[in-house]
């Protein structure tokens, strides 16, 4: 499992437990019951991967229709005549993917080295205007990003930094922000204090304990922080077109044009494509992150 | 893990540097069919007549908003002193056009180019008011119009008036998307507005005058109570999409999306247009060349073949029925009678003269829509 | 909380230059032009006009935030205590691996696919009337604000149940247990022993939910009609449509405001909370 921001078990936790009666179970009917709850299962699961792929079948379905219209239900002619256009030799369709891949992943990075120092010090350490500051980090969601974008680009321009893959990165990696400094704040603020201070007492350094004891159990929440900083890379388009384009093209922004303009095929194949990273890098994340999980338990 | 991570960044790296003798830059708004138009078609053609040239074409989204980021991004780079543009080419709306003109960010190019004078509508010199004489060659014309079902619809409307009166007795099959969601929504309500609020005339040539849109009170509250039995649609494309799933039995489209739906199978194949009287509103595409664009010869010489009778034949109306951008009589003898009477199946030439009007001039233009939001949508 | 400010700044500085020179440079720009007049000077028109055309859509918007971040805490809660607490090894396995898809959907295809599953004669009718279950008269449309709702949540449900389900599992597994041997209930293991422990990460997630609804602009513009909208389309519309920087970005400071003070709810509760342990 990844998203770990672990709140460590505290000495509240037994204190409710104690508050817990004991409410028996009755054990007639138990087999009656718990067939009717199987189905219930069954039933309450069918409804649920419904509700959860229904959509994304509308995706499939439309990545392979090549004629789909009123009345018929489903696409009236099949065919991969979409995915030949997206793929063609002028679309560079390709291209575009290693470039946002790319980008999401030193976007990551760059988020994450700058959002770890800064949440351990909103977590712990004593800062003025620490609520002000939190808030501060939420003010890329909340603004129109083409009035702020291009001011970026004003400012990239006389830099020389348009139509760079760094300008990108950094235009990505502030929009992450949102997430990695959150995140982080919280998964230290959930590190036991009285581990560090174990650490501490047994002669460690401060950078010491940093590095083997709050970092690695801090781990999970940031790991979890990594995979949004990247879908949110992976999906941005006002930025890209602002700060890379033309020399920097993304694949979100074939995808974006062909969406808003109702180019159901070209957007849902492009989807599906953009599919492919977001689930390898979490894979990545959690082999990484279950290694990691395990090598504490041998500690 | 971060290994993978910095084999990723080094590819990035080495992928900016695309070397080509000569590359340019095409920026479009619209549709992605627009980028796929100059990507496959027009780009391989100028390529094949300029060898070591690269045509890159990106696009910008639809609608207003397309052009409003190629104009903030001409604007930006202009404001931060470079030297030259990002783009060489850009294809844009017209109320972009206007202000890209004023504020000095597109040149004057069509006395240099051999098809500057083949296109002589109205629309080829003025864009919503604004003068844009010598700046803009149209790309090719759009035009709005209400799509309908034939199975659903025996006879449909020919006046505003008569839609209004059927949408009475057939409530929620009528369908179009406000003001905010696509200019196909947008036009409809100009179109309204020059139907029921008076002088139309005066709304597409001036003068401006503020007080005129006290006189459309009536015809505003006309629309909010006719908006009451018909769907409010999500964007230009969420009309189309309604109408491919049987939703709504009619409601306003761009011919050229329309068409394009069609030919992708995403409208059923009896799906007709139809242009209202006393008119709908069309405007063209323009293409311009920036002020600073680095290719300045390179650029006019795409446009020139942009706009020469046989790519305008070929590729515009015979691949994607769209207008040609310049006078259509330059086209005869490039196009066989077939395509010719497939442009105009639905909408006639003598229809498109005498109902297809142009967008009210700027400052009209952005009282209406504000009217709207006051006295309809809120 | 002994150690000198000063060093916590020097952390903090690299994050707080980044959005600075990112974010509250290139922001300042076109922020101000939303308090000032067309003359100059200071104003507070662009609110005034921003307040007459778009009262209904803030109220609106906020509806649909607040009730989708709702919706979305009860289901991931729901989820996520399945997750940990389930003791159906087959259910607990396929909802792990189920319901993390949607997370790797961009806003702007999650909304398209709503726009096709949720219409009145869409994928999702379809079925149900195929199945029988429901007259194809029946069928009405879920594209207006419920399909907005539908769709945020959709959306950001496994955001949070990553999250939380993470929190949860690593809790002490013997306290849950000896919770379960007192014969308490799963649902009240959930509410009163599991859920107070993890109330901090579910808080976090919620509140950069609820931000990041308030952010999207493709959801409201391709799921439901323009009337009433939500703030990201009408200052979408304010740009594009007449280059009015200035009231977008007054509707910019009025979203700033909604988002800091779910924020501010948020670290007021951290702030309790930390007195009171």
């Amino acid at each position: 499992m990844t998203g770990n921001l672990h709140t460590l078990p505290s000495a509240s936790g037994h204190t409710r437990l104690r508050n817990l009666r004991a409410e028996a179970p009755s054990a007639s009917g138990a087999r009656f019951w718990s067939f009717g709850g199987t189905v219930l299962k069954i039933l309450g699961l069918a409804v649920f991967a419904f509700l959860l792929f229904g959509p994304l079948a509308n995706l499939v379905l439309w990545s392979v229709a090549e004629r789909w219209y009123t009345p018929f239900k489903l696409p009236v002619s099949y065919g991969t005549r979409y995915w030949e256009v997206v793929f063609r030799p002028t679309g560079d369709a390709m291209s575009s993917l290693m470039t946002s891949v790319s980008i999401a992943c030193l976007t990551v990075l760059v988020a994450l080295a700058v959002s770890v120092p800064a949440g351990y010090a909103l977590a712990r350490l004593k800062l003025p205007w620490r609520t002000a500051l939190m808030i501060l980090f939420l003010l890329p969601q909340a603004f129109p990003s083409v009035a702020i974008y291009i001011n970026v680009a004003r400012v990239f321009y006389s830099l020389g930094l348009t139509g760079t893959i760094t300008g990108v990165v950094l235009v990505h990696a502030a929009h992450g922000l949102v997430y990695s400094v959150w995140i982080a704040a919280a998964a230290f603020a959930a590190v036991d204090r009285d581990l560090e201070l174990a650490a501490r007492n047994i002669g460690a350094s401060p950078l010491r304990t940093f590095f083997t004891i709050t970092l690695p159990l801090a781990m999970p929440g940031i790991m979890a922080s990594a995979i949004f900083v990247f879908l949110e890379s992976l999906d941005e388009f006002t930025g890209t077109f602002f700060v890379g384009v033309p020399q920097v093209t993304t694949l979100p922004l074939l995808l974006y044009n062909a969406s808003m303009g109702g180019n159901y095929q070209i957007a849902s194949i492009t989807a599906l494509i953009l599919l492919v990273p977001s689930v390898l890098f979490m894979i990545v994340i959690e082999r990484f992150l279950k290694a990691d999980v395990l090598s504490k338990v041998g500690q | 893990m971060h290994k993978t991570l910095f084999a990723a960044g080094l590819a990035a790296a080495l992928l900016t540097g695309t070397a080509h003798a000569q590359t340019l830059n095409v920026a479009t708004a619209g549709d992605q069919n627009m980028v796929d138009y100059i990507k496959d078609y027009l780009g391989p053609l100028f390529e094949k007549s300029h060898p070591g040239v690269k045509v890159v074409a990106v696009g910008t989204g639809p609608g207003d908003g397309g052009s409003q980021k190629i104009f903030e991004k001409l604007d930006a780079q202009k404001k931060a002193g470079s030297a030259t543009s990002d783009f060489d080419v850009v294809v844009v709306h017209q109320k972009a056009a206007g202000t890209l003109a004023k504020d000095g960010l597109i040149e004057k190019y069509t006395d240099k180019i051999p098809t500057g004078k083949l296109a002589t509508r109205d629309t080829a010199t003025n864009s919503l008011g604004t003068d844009v004489s010598g700046y803009v060659m149209p790309m090719f014309h759009s035009q709005t119009a209400i799509a309908y079902n034939p199975d659903l619809i025996k006879t449909p409307p020919s006046t505003y008036a008569e839609l209004r009166d059927w949408v009475q007795k057939n409530p929620k099959q009528f369908g179009y998307n406000g003001i905010k969601g696509g200019m196909s929504g947008v036009a409809f309500v100009t179109g309204w507005v020059s139907a029921f609020g008076g002088d139309a005339a005066k709304l597409e040539k001036g003068p401006y005058d503020a007080a005129t849109k006290a006189t459309w009170d009536k015809a505003m509250a006309d629309l909010k109570e006719f908006n009451k039995n018909v769907v409010i649609t999500p964007g230009n494309a969420g009309t189309l999409d309604m109408l491919n799933r049987g939703e709504i039995a009619m409601g306003p489209v761009w011919v050229d999306m329309f068409y394009t739906w069609k030919t992708e199978g995403k409208l059923p194949p009896n799906m007709r247009v139809k242009l209202v009287s006393p008119g709908m509103p069309g405007q063209p595409m323009y293409y311009a060349i920036p002020e600073k664009s680095a290719q300045e010869k390179l650029a006019a010489e795409f446009i020139a073949l942009a706009t020469s009778p046989d790519v305008q034949a070929d590729g515009i109306v015979k691949r994607f029925n769209w207008y040609p951008g310049i006078d259509a009589k330059n086209l005869e003898g490039k196009l066989d009678q077939a395509a010719w009477n497939q442009l105009f199946a639905d909408i006639t030439p003598a229809d498109l003269s005498s109902n297809g009007k142009p967008f009210p001039i700027g400052p009209y233009f952005n009282d209406i829509l504000e009217t709207y939001e006051k006295k309809v949508a809120n | 909380m002994a150690r000198p400010s000063l060093f916590g700044l020097l952390l903090i500085a690299p994050a707080l230059a980044m959005i600075g020179a990112l974010f509250l440079y290139p922001l300042g720009f076109s922020l101000a032009s939303a308090f000032t007049a067309p003359g100059g000077g200071f104003s507070l028109m662009h609110f005034d006009k921003a307040y007459e055309l778009y009262s209904t859509d803030i109220l609106f918007t906020l509806f649909i935030v607040i009730t989708s971040t709702i919706l979305t805490g009860i289901l991931s809660v729901t989820i996520a205590g399945i997750l940990t607490l389930g003791e159906t090894p087959w259910l607990v396995a396929a909802l792990r691996n189920l319901y993390r898809w949607p997370l790797f959907i961009p806003f702007i295809v999650a909304a398209q696919c709503m726009r096709t599953f949720l219409a009145k004669n869409g994928l999702m009718n379809n079925t149900i009337v195929g199945m029988g279950l429901m007259e194809p008269l029946q069928a009405t449309s879920l594209l207006d604000w419920r399909g907005i709702i539908i769709t945020f949540v959709w959306k950001q449900v496994p955001f949070v149940t990553l999250m939380l389900a993470g929190a949860m599992a690593s809790l002490d597994r013997a306290t849950i247990e000896a919770g379960r041997n007192l014969g308490a209930s799963r649902l009240r293991v959930l509410i009163e022993l599991v859920l107070p422990q993890v109330s901090q990460t579910l808080l976090v997630g919620l509140v950069l939910s609820f931000v990041t609804m308030l952010s999207v602009l493709s959801v409201p513009m391709m799921v439901a009609g323009s009337q009433p909208t939500m703030l990201t389309v009408d200052m979408a519309f304010r740009i594009n449509s007449y280059g009015d920087y200035a009231t977008a970005n007054a509707l910019g400071v009025i979203s700033y405001l909604i988002s800091g003070m779910a924020a501010w709810i948020y670290l007021r509760h951290n702030v309790k909370r930390e007195a009171a342990a």
